[in-house]
């Protein structure tokens, strides 16, 4: 037990913990440290920016991935057979890594990609869903590989009570959209708030997908973070380091908050 | 009204078919296409050039520095999620609400702010890119790895090693011929994971490695994000999906062998792999 818990502390209150330091000019390159708060300063509201955009992906990504990831574990349950095609597609979209189906996500939406070639769009009218103004590539991607995600988690909690739930509501008099609404949704509650809980900080923490999906500007928290922190300029450093510190305290904040929500349905406690 | 309903339930079917295959389409085509002008709607000439010529350049070695990445955060993660969950399920931990937050902590906390300052510590300490790289790793899989192995422990029996040791059991034979056959299953699964969160990586390998660890994601990242390089990227992305797909057959079956034939056939759960938290490593 030591040893995991070990290496977890060093890796996360060490990190989060130089991260802080480095935000604050207490662990400078070069140079004596000397405590400065002016890499939070935001001047020129780039640190606002990039969190209001960081925050719409999360919202909009989890949003769509549990829409779809419900309306998949719904389907499941209709029948054996559609349970058996549901879960190999499931299957089949969880191990993909995020970058891959970013990457593929680009060849199908970018113009000149697939969509636009079966569409028969020239360059001029296709939309720009990659790299636009709006990160609607980014929130395609992640909400795609994170419906995935939920439905496996809804799917398997609606498994294994839903049948004898049914049966008796059935019996009771009560008709499909009663069932759903009475039944398969407040049982489904619980994993999904965890599964989109889970979705909404990863997406807001997540690099790879936004930085290949998204336009140069504005950029979300991590992307921005990873540009100042590689710049030339070793000034950059703390600002780089706040915007890391920023995008930590949401992602607690969001999980705190989630965990407080379904504390309840957490496997043990 | 009955037949609404099953034409809208077909209909839906359709949707998240279409869905969950449509991302992947584009892999498959431009894989495959040895000629694609932007006028016509599929390939012209079809051949498996790009696969191959992916092992022909830097491919390989990056393909094999990633199933050493896969491996080694596999070989750390599982057997300490292991540790860490049985301890929390024997309730052997003095502050167990507190090891459990800590232990979950790096699924709620972006990994790339913990890699962003940790980066100067380990320079300054002169830890190796590589054994950096597998420390962060190894520690962002422990989530999924303990995550699983608690699940099976709440459905484990300690009384087993308790008669075993009663009948005169070694602590050894107890670990090796009782605990370990019956928690196979959930190992297995747990080890996928684990291959998972080092397979899929590409910020912390970025970060820790400084470009000189060149492993699949990189190669991916690299060519992703030019222009004109739709087969390469096509190609190698599929390598990236194989991989684990093959693993995932080999462990399904594998946790199929090794559970137990009376078990399986009175429970008739899935598999240890249709695990909730079958994931974000993939995150």
């Amino acid at each position: 037990m030591a040893a995991p818990v070990l290496a977890v502390l060093l890796v996360v209150v060490t990190g989060l913990g130089a991260t802080a330091l480095q935000s604050l000019g207490l662990m400078p390159l070069t140079g004596a440290p000397r405590l400065s708060f002016a890499a939070y300063a935001d001047e020129h509201g780039e640190l606002l920016t990039a969190t209001g955009l960081s925050l719409l992906i999360a919202a909009g990504s989890t949003a769509l991935a549990a829409a779809v990831g419900l309306a998949s574990a719904v389907a499941a349950m209709s029948s054996p057979r559609a349970r058996r095609m549901l879960t190999g597609l499931v299957a089949a979209t969880v191990p993909v890594p995020h970058l891959v189906g970013a990457a593929s996500v680009g060849l199908l939406l970018a113009d000149g990609g697939l969509l636009s070639r079966w569409l028969g769009a020239s360059p001029e009218t296709w939309p720009s869903l990659v790299a636009g103004r709006w990160p609607t590539a980014v929130v395609l991607e992640y909400a795609w590989k994170e419906s995935a995600f939920i439905a496996l988690v809804v799917t398997a909690t609606l498994a294994t009570r839903l049948a004898d739930y049914h049966e008796t509501a059935a019996l009771l008099g009560a008709g499909p959209w009663a069932r759903l609404r009475h039944v398969t949704l407040p049982l489904a509650a619980p994993a999904l708030g965890f599964a989109s809980a889970i979705t909404f900080v990863y997406t807001l923490g997540s690099y790879e997908v936004a930085w290949l999906l998204g336009p140069a500007y504005p950029e979300p928290l991590p992307v921005m973070a990873y540009r100042l922190f590689t710049s030339t300029d070793l000034a950059a450093r703390p600002e780089a380091m706040a915007l890391a510190m920023t995008t930590t305290a949401l992602a607690g904040a969001a999980a705190l908050a989630a965990l407080a929500l379904v504390r309840r349905t957490a496997p043990w406690r | 009204m009955t037949r609404t309903r099953r034409a809208l339930g077909a209909l839906l079917l359709i949707l998240l078919l279409a869905w969950f295959l449509t991302p992947l389409l584009p892999l498959v085509l431009w894989a495959g296409a040895e000629s694609w002008p932007g006028t016509s709607r599929l390939p012209q000439r079809w051949g498996l050039g790009n696969v191959t010529s992916v092992f022909a350049s830097q491919g390989g070695a990056a393909v094999l520095r990633s199933l050493t990445l896969g491996t080694a955060v596999a070989a750390l993660a599982t057997p300490a999620g292991a540790v860490a969950a049985r301890a929390l399920a024997l309730r052997e931990v003095r502050w167990p609400r507190l090891a459990a937050g800590l232990l979950f902590a790096p699924v709620a906390l972006p990994v790339f702010a913990m890699v962003m300052g940790l980066n100067v510590v380990l320079l300054r300490l002169h830890v190796p890119g590589f054994l950096g790289i597998v420390l962060v790793l190894v520690v962002a899989a422990l989530p999924y790895t303990t995550f699983l192995m608690r699940a099976a422990y709440a459905a484990y029996d300690v009384a087993f090693e308790d008669e075993a040791r009663t009948l005169g059991a070694s602590p050894g034979a107890v670990r090796w011929r009782v605990r370990l056959p019956l928690l196979a299953p959930a190992l297995v699964g747990a080890a996928f994971l684990a291959f998972l969160v080092g397979w899929s990586d590409y910020i912390v390998t970025l970060l820790l490695g400084g470009g000189r660890y060149v492993t699949l994601p990189i190669l991916v990242a690299s060519a992703a994000s030019g222009t004109g390089n739709e087969p390469t990227v096509a190609a190698l992305s599929l390598v990236a999906i194989a991989a684990p797909a093959v693993l995932l057959i080999v462990a399904g079956l594998l946790s199929r062998r090794l559970t137990p034939k009376r078990r399986r056939t009175a429970e008739r759960t899935g598999p240890a792999l249709s695990s909730p938290l079958l994931v974000e490593g993939a995150a």
